[in-house]
């Protein structure tokens, strides 16, 4: 029997639900056991196989066409979707943007900062990806797995990551559901 | 008596009783978030929806009265999916964002309720309109992205403390909680009693003091009495580290169930007086910290005893250290004067009375829970003894009728059916007329209201407070008695702080005559001195002050000893319907700083002195205006 295969990738989050993942320590030998570990953003390979895989793990919420086209070639391409952390599942600490709107959050990045000197500019290339409303993964495409946390528990995510390798649908209840 | 099935479980319970209520009684939890068991069921946020067999629809639990033969189901998958749903509405319908907030794990009734369902995630986003914050009030935070419109603050505003400053203006979505109409609760007609914070199932309101601050589920506890004044509300002591975090009102605690004001809840914390930590000694004019030998040898020289020797106690002091203050100083000593700094004003004419009749004659607070006329005798319930003012009030729409003798300033006055102006010592001459017209008829505009009201309610109550008590002569209170036989009025009187009766058992009522003093023993604990005792003892000789904090008064004593404030010490408090409950110590003393009694045992010792240690007998030894039970 193959080994399944898993990719991963990040979305507008900050690499902590992957630094969680680490975090399982030496675990991680028990997982690579199980799983053959294709594209993620801290190895080599970045994209996920064009043949498919079987698990697809997206991190962080979607906040500009670029996150839209990294998540829908991520849905296309994998078997089952884990949104992992509280910005993939529910828009996380970026979505509190959305208060104020994309245009005066550029304005105050790009403008109005204190450290922006009076030649201010606000990137307007067209080979740039466009900003969005920041939104939850599922908001974009269906998502079959959802793992909240800020970030989630290296536990947890052991957890999941074990029963998704031997086939199965991880249930995040009871103990394992936290949300930060 | 009513048989139901819930859960396939056969029940039978009482006339009237909800689903809700039933399934309790059958062990099957069904969550819950806008019901609360001190108010009336409401059915607001639909969380409780149960199956029930042949109803075409999901029902509230909280409002479906039980009926015979009704088989209910609370775990059907249509009910877990609806309470899914019903979360999730309430998730997206404002601001929500304990996801990302590391301490409310725990503390939000919210989100404890959706990780009950095992709710990983919703489909619905937030609301994104961020809504104002008001922080305007010095205890409370106002919050409406946080607001589920449970409404559980409105009601208990309105249906516990009788104060109905909270609303919602507005309509649906657009609903927003609001003091008064809609000005800043900071300037509304709020009481500060702090009841909707505690009753908030989110952090829509939330307190100032203790936010932010870390979580709940990391504070240790102390179920305790409060003493700031007479009733004797119980309250949750919420400590972390040796430092108060926030006070809460026992939901299930006689006599108040969960019930504080201001002084109970939020300004204990706000306590920012100076502590007294070592015993200080007055040295070449001028008071120099010294050792506990040093000061005891000093009080010792100065103090003497029998003629000249006045003692005087706080009655905010624990029963026992009161018993022993009282033992040391009036049966070892001899002291002249042996009295509480109340001087026996709220209840010296009532112990009298009580001594007169050889029986109590007052009943405890609950009465005041369930009348249909009230006659307020001097006392200001919107001032203090607050508690006792929110059962009135919380009537009024009852149509309960309130009556006010007093002065002109007396804030219950507004919320009165008629004011009977009373200035204090013509108490005898009010009530005198009011007995005569009970039973000879009145035309008088302002008495035959009153009159009627008395004679037509099935229990009336009269209160009266400790201007009452002081001022009251033999006639007032005769006429008073008189008064209550004729139209089966209980009486209850509010007494003063919080062992204020426990000093009238003791005897200590005596009246403090600076004049005849050459030395004077005074325990503050913690009581800040009137500026009329910090004067009076200006003409003492020799002054030592038992207390927790600095003030004018200890600055011109020539011995001050550290004693322990409300939280650090354990005791006994007699509250105003006799019910003898106890405080809990929740923090420890200062290093060096002892126990009011354990104080005294060590002053005892410097006087070579042996008091007696049975507290409980000699609060029993007199016969009590009410009875005295242990609660």
């Amino acid at each position: 029997m193959t080994k399944p295969t898993v990719a991963s990738d990040w979305l507008c989050g900050c690499a902590g639900c992957h630094m969680s993942l680490l975090d399982i320590d030496e675990r991680i030998l028990q997982v690579v056991e199980l799983v053959d570990l294709r594209a993620t953003p801290i190895t080599d390979l970045k994209e996920p196989d064009k043949t498919g895989v079987t698990v697809g793990i997206l991190e962080g919420g979607i906040n500009n066409t670029y996150n839209e086209e990294v998540a829908k070639r991520m849905r296309e391409r994998c078997k089952i979707l884990v949104a992992l952390g509280d910005c993939a599942v529910f828009g996380g600490v970026p979505a509190m943007r959305n208060f104020v709107g994309v245009e005066s959050a550029l304005q105050r990045a790009y403008i109005d900062a204190e450290s922006v000197d009076a030649g201010g500019l606000i990137p307007a290339d067209p080979e740039l990806a466009q900003m969005t409303r920041v939104r939850a993964v599922s908001e974009i495409v269906p998502v079959d797995v959802f793992i909240p946390g800020c970030p989630p528990d290296a536990d947890v995510i052991f957890y999941a990551l074990a029963e998704l390798a031997q086939g199965r649908i991880p249930e995040i209840k009871n103990d394992k559901l936290h949300w930060h | 008596m009513i048989k139901l099935t819930i859960d396939g479980k056969q029940i039978e319970v009482k006339e009237g009783t909800t689903v809700l209520e039933a399934a309790e009684q059958a062990g099957v939890y069904v969550p819950t978030l806008c019901h609360h068991p001190q108010l009336t069921p409401y059915g607001g946020c639909r969380l409780c929806m149960v199956d029930v067999e042949g109803a075409r629809t999901l029902q509230p639990s909280c409002t479906l009265p039980a009926s015979e033969g009704m088989v209910v189901n609370t775990k059907s998958q249509k009910v877990l999916d609806a309470r899914k749903f019903v979360l999730t509405l309430i998730f997206s319908e404002r601001n929500h964002f304990c996801m990302y907030c590391q301490v409310s794990d725990g503390d939000c009734e919210l989100q404890n309720r959706a990780y009950d369902e095992g709710m990983t995630h919703w489909d619905l986003q937030p609301n994104w309109t961020p809504y104002e914050v008001d922080a305007s009030h010095p205890f409370i935070v106002l919050d409406n992205n946080r607001c589920i419109l449970c409404r559980r603050c409105v009601r208990a505003c309105d249906e516990l403390v009788g104060n109905s400053t909270l609303g919602f203006e507005g309509r649906g979505a657009k609903s927003f909680l609001v003091a008064d109409y809609g000005i800043p609760p900071g300037e509304s007609t709020c009481v500060s009693c702090g009841t909707c914070v505690q009753i908030c199932p989110t952090g829509a309101l939330i307190d100032r003091q203790s936010a932010y601050q870390g979580k709940e589920t990391d504070v240790d506890h102390h179920i305790s009495v409060c003493t700031e004044c007479s009733i004797g509300c119980v309250r949750d002591v919420l400590t972390r580290d040796n430092r108060l975090v926030r006070i809460e009102g026992e939901w299930d605690a006689e006599p108040t169930h969960g019930l504080l004001c201001e002084f109970g809840r939020f300004l204990p914390l706000e306590e920012d007086r100076a502590r007294v930590v070592t015993p200080l000694v007055r040295k070449d004019g001028s008071l120099k910290a010294a050792t506990w030998d040093e000061a005891l040898e000093a009080i010792a020289a100065g103090l003497g005893a029998g003629k000249g020797l006045a003692a005087l106690g706080s009655t905010r002091l624990p029963a026992e250290a009161l018993a022993y203050f009282k033992s040391l100083f009036a049966d070892k000593l001899n002291a002249d004067t042996v009295t509480s700094l109340e001087e026996g004003g709220a209840t010296a004419s009532l112990s009298k009375l009580a001594d007169k009749l050889g029986k109590s004659f007052e009943s405890s607070l609950d009465v005041l829970k369930a009348t249909e006329a009230v006659l307020s005798l001097e006392l200001d319930l919107v001032k203090d003894h607050q508690v006792a003012g929110f059962f009135i009030k919380r009537q009024l729409q009852e149509g309960t009728k309130l009556f006010v003798a007093g002065q002109e300033d007396n804030a219950l006055a507004k919320n009165a059916k008629g004011v009977l102006p009373l200035k204090p010592g013509s108490e005898a001459i009010l009530l005198v007329k009011l007995v005569d017209a009970v039973e000879n008829g009145t035309d008088d505009p302002d008495l035959a209201p009153v009159v009627e009201a008395l004679k037509s309610a099935e229990k009336p109550v009269i209160v009266y407070g400790k201007t009452f008590a002081a001022n009251a002569d033999e006639i007032a209170l005769d006429a008073l008695l008189k008064l209550a036989d004729l139209t089966g009025a209980a009486l209850v009187g509010v007494k003063g702080n919080a062992n204020s009766m426990a000093a009238a058992q003791l005897g200590l009522e005596a009246a403090f005559k600076p004049e005849n003093a050459s030395a004077a023993f005074i325990i503050l604990g913690d009581e800040a001195p009137t500026a009329k005792l910090t004067k009076a003892l200006e003409e003492v000789p020799f002054v030592v002050a038992l207390s927790a904090y600095e003030s004018q008064l200890t600055g011109g004593a020539d011995v001050v000893l550290p004693v322990a404030m409300w939280a650090e010490e354990s005791g006994s408090y007699l509250s105003m319907d006799g019910r003898l409950q106890k405080a809990i110590k929740s923090l420890d003393a200062p290093e060096g700083v002892l126990t009011t009694l354990e104080t005294l045992e060590k002053v005892a010792g410097a006087l070579k002195a042996q008091p007696d240690q049975g507290w409980k007998a000699s609060l029993m030894a007199r016969i009590p205006t009410i009875q005295i039970q242990e609660a």
